[in-house]
């Protein structure tokens, strides 16, 4: 509305950020944060045992870490931003307006990590003797409490626009920070990266590292971490669904495309599968089946790609819960606009007024305006490619249709009266 | 005025007095564009020393380039992590103009996503390659040069967007980002001082690693070492017509503003006319004077240099952005949203 758009129109909008999102969840939590805490474990343990094998195992994972989280890692999160900034600019203003020193602070933490982890990978060989090896586990050791709080800082704004709790009416920046959600949802992530690396590197592992007894210390240490993680990730994730409103609890499964049946078996499936190398890994490091990694690797993708699906889509229909809508407007500004209409407020828009001659243009303009965040005209998702899912339709059933197609409850949808359209 | 594509402001207030926010984008946009400078001059010095390197079959040259090379991919983490905050700010204190450039090129604004993960990707493989593919010497050539490739086009977007969003009136005139390239005003100058900046680097890398040897530089190092500052001077003295020619790709109501209309663009656009010169000077007596302590100098002023460019290129901004912000007024703290 305040901005001019573009339009994905095969893709869609919104899995242009989605794509983006979950490479850097997958990264950020998997790579950056729980890859780090594995590495800095590995290089302890290789040091109290010396274990050069170990040691040379942990130096490769500390280039690999460098590789990834400052190529794909360190742009993909510049390009969240980036893409939030071209299709939801409304939302991602008015978050770096209200977050904008916290995105500082996590900025300098952020350099903080980079510089800290050039200085880890860097100074590997150089740092062997006993004195200054200890040193580099400090600095290791750092490298991933830097990691995390670039994770504590970011999360305050990703739960705030789930739950910005009482920032609506006081516009503190420390009740939209230390929301509702805040620390469930810290205390799910982080332990949900140890749990992501420990696949991640596992399944390298059993790949590409043909020695046993390397292997074997290796997933000892993963084991340590799992028996830990896996039982926290579970009870800090039961909290955060807890700490969620209900009306988003209750779409969790629409979410997921899938039948309330399907979701319970495939997520089911996957967490049996979890549970299963996370035994197998604290009793039998040695024989873990390649065909055990590669299924909870495939499992874990799955999973973080679900978990963000659905924690994007259950705030619908807002992207700030109770402030903003999905689209960009305002929920305050819900009267005005069905008072003045949609096109008179629209920057962008061309056509201010509905006429007969204009009808298809100006119908084009709310389209981009109200629905091109989360709908294509014939993309590949069906349920929200509105050309495919209403072609045939004659105007009656449209009117008819319209305020009740999402299905979240939301009252006030695109209206056909030329000078109350808007939406949601 | 009225008819322009402006949106009214985001209602949340600007979380900081507008001048702490303008100092705070001047320095860390400098600290930003100092390392980009590093790591394109970098990459495209070790890809050229390669190059140059392989025809002349020698040594010496592929030792310097391997250092570049080296140096090149941390200095690119380096210059990623130094954009977020300038970036963070620009978004903040210019959203009504800095949006709309952005969406108005926004696929291609995308695509510098996947170039930039790409060019970083090629930039590991081509260090981490040096020994390995020491007989596959075009393969690792093409590995570099692709990056480069990538590294000299990417600036280019970012120009358009930041040029493009001093110009309101341009906005709805062409869609994307080719035809902007030739739409608005400035781009090409802007780019060409970018690349002679850019350009201007290689001496330091020529000079630096041929002091740092020990025992004498062989006469040809020692030809090698003269040959880099003087290219640096030329290229520092061409970078003099560029200025001039940005300078007068400048609507005609700004540029006199630094032509004496006004006390401070004056005065910064004198000193660093003065200061471009004596690094002139430092440069010719590094490089056919053969000086040391000129080298350094040199490196000093040039420094110096680019935060005067820093700064003056926020007041560009600010100057052609001045005439919008009293009709469409930025949400300051002082003006909270009613609640």
């Amino acid at each position: 509305m305040n901005f001019p758009s573009v339009d994905f129109s095969w893709l869609g909008n919104g899995t242009v950020i989605a794509i983006i999102t979950i490479a850097h969840v997958l990264i950020s939590h998997g790579v950056a944060i729980g890859t780090s805490v594995l590495t800095v474990s590995l290089e302890y343990r290789a040091f109290k045992t010396n274990n050069q094998k170990l040691d040379g195992l942990a130096k490769n994972m500390a280039k690999w870490i460098l590789i990834i989280t400052t190529t794909i890692g360190a742009m993909t999160g510049v390009g969240i931003w980036f893409s939030t900034t071209v299709i939801q600019p409304d939302s991602i203003g008015s978050l770096l307006r209200i977050f904008f020193w916290a995105w500082v602070t996590e900025w300098v933490c952020f350099i903080t990590e980079v510089i800290l982890l050039l200085v880890y990978y860097y100074t590997w060989n150089r740092w062997q003797d006993p004195e200054k090896k200890r040193k580099h586990i400090y600095i290791g050791i750092a490298l991933s409490i830097a990691s995390w709080l670039t994770m504590a800082i970011i999360t305050g704004v990703l739960a705030a626009k789930l739950t910005p709790g009482k920032w609506i009416d006081t516009f503190s920046f420390w009740n939209a920070f230390f929301n509702p959600t805040y620390l469930p949802s810290l205390g799910f992530r982080m332990f949900l990266a140890i749990l992501l690396a420990i696949v991640f590197a596992a399944f390298f592992i059993r790949l590409f590292v043909k020695e046993l007894s390397v292997r074997e210390e290796a997933f000892k240490v993963f084991g340590f971490w799992g028996a830990i993680s896996l039982p926290m990730t579970f009870v800090l994730g039961l909290w955060y669904l807890w700490a969620i409103p209900d009306q988003a609890y209750n779409m969790i499964v629409l979410a997921t495309g899938m039948t309330e049946t399907a979701f319970k078996i495939i997520n089911g499936i996957a967490l049996l599968i979890l549970i299963a190398f996370s035994i197998w890994l604290v009793r039998s490091p040695k024989t873990v089946p390649i065909i055990l990694s590669l299924a909870v690797f495939g499992a874990s993708v799955g999973f973080i790609g679900e978990f963000e699906v659905v924690r994007e889509y259950i705030r619908k229909p807002f992207i700030i819960y109770d402030y903003m809508y999905a689209n960009g407007l305002l929920a305050q500004d819900r009267e005005k606009f069905n008072e003045e209409g949609f096109l008179a407020n629209a920057t962008w828009a061309k056509e201010k007024e509905i006429m007969e001659e204009n009808k298809v243009e100006a119908g084009r303009e709310i389209f981009v305006g109200q629905c091109i965040a989360c709908h294509t005209i014939n993309g590949w998702r069906t349920k929200r490619a509105l050309g495919k899912r209403l072609a045939g339709w004659d105007e009656e059933s449209l009117k008819n249709y319209i305020p009740t197609c999402i299905r979240c409850g939301s009252p006030c949808l695109l209206s056909w009266e030329p000078k109350r359209n808007w939406m949601p | 005025m009225n008819n322009l594509p402006i949106s009214p402001d985001n209602p949340l207030p600007i979380p900081g007095p507008i001048g702490l926010m303008e100092l705070l984008i001047i320095v860390t946009f400098i600290i930003h564009i100092l390392f980009v400078n590093f790591t394109v001059s970098l990459a495209t010095g070790a890809v050229g020393l390669e190059i140059a390197g392989k025809i002349r079959k020698n040594a010496l040259l592929y030792h310097m380039a391997k250092s570049c090379s080296f140096h090149a991919s941390i200095h690119k983490s380096i210059a990623v992590v130094m954009g977020v905050a300038p970036l963070l700010i620009i978004s903040v204190i210019y959203t009504q103009y800095f949006y709309p450039s952005t969406i108005l090129i926004g696929k291609t604004w995308l695509s510098v996503i996947p170039l930039l993960i790409i060019a970083f990707l090629l930039l590991y493989l081509y260090k981490f390659t040096w020994d390995k593919w020491e007989n596959k010497k075009a393969l690792h050539i093409l590995v570099g040069f692709a990056a480069v490739l990538i590294l000299l086009y990417i600036p280019l977007i970012f120009i358009v967007n930041i040029t493009s969003m001093l110009y309101p009136d341009k906005w709805g005139d062409v869609q994307g980002f080719f035809p902007s390239l030739l739409h608005y005003p400035q781009i090409w100058e802007r780019y060409l001082h970018f690349i002679l900046a850019t350009g201007g680097f290689y001496v330091f890398l020529f000079y630096a690693y041929k002091n740092r040897k020990k025992g004498g530089l062989e006469d040809y190092e020692q030809s090698l070492k003269l040959f880099g500052a003087k290219v640096g001077l030329w290229i520092t003295v061409l970078q003099l017509i560029a200025g001039f020619l940005l300078l007068f790709a400048f609507k005609t109501e700004v540029r006199i503003l630094f032509m004496g209309e006004d006390l401070l663009l004056t005065t910064l656009l004198m000193i660093s006319i003065v200061l471009t010169i004596i690094l002139c000077i430092f440069l010719f007596l590094a490089g056919y004077k053969d000086s040391f302590k000129s080298f350094v100098l040199s490196a000093a002023v040039f420094v110096l240099i680019v935060g005067i460019m820093g700064w003056i290129r926020h007041e560009v901004r600010e100057t052609y952005l001045s005439p919008y912000f009293d009709e469409f007024p930025r949400t300051e703290q002082s003006l909270e949203l009613e609640k």
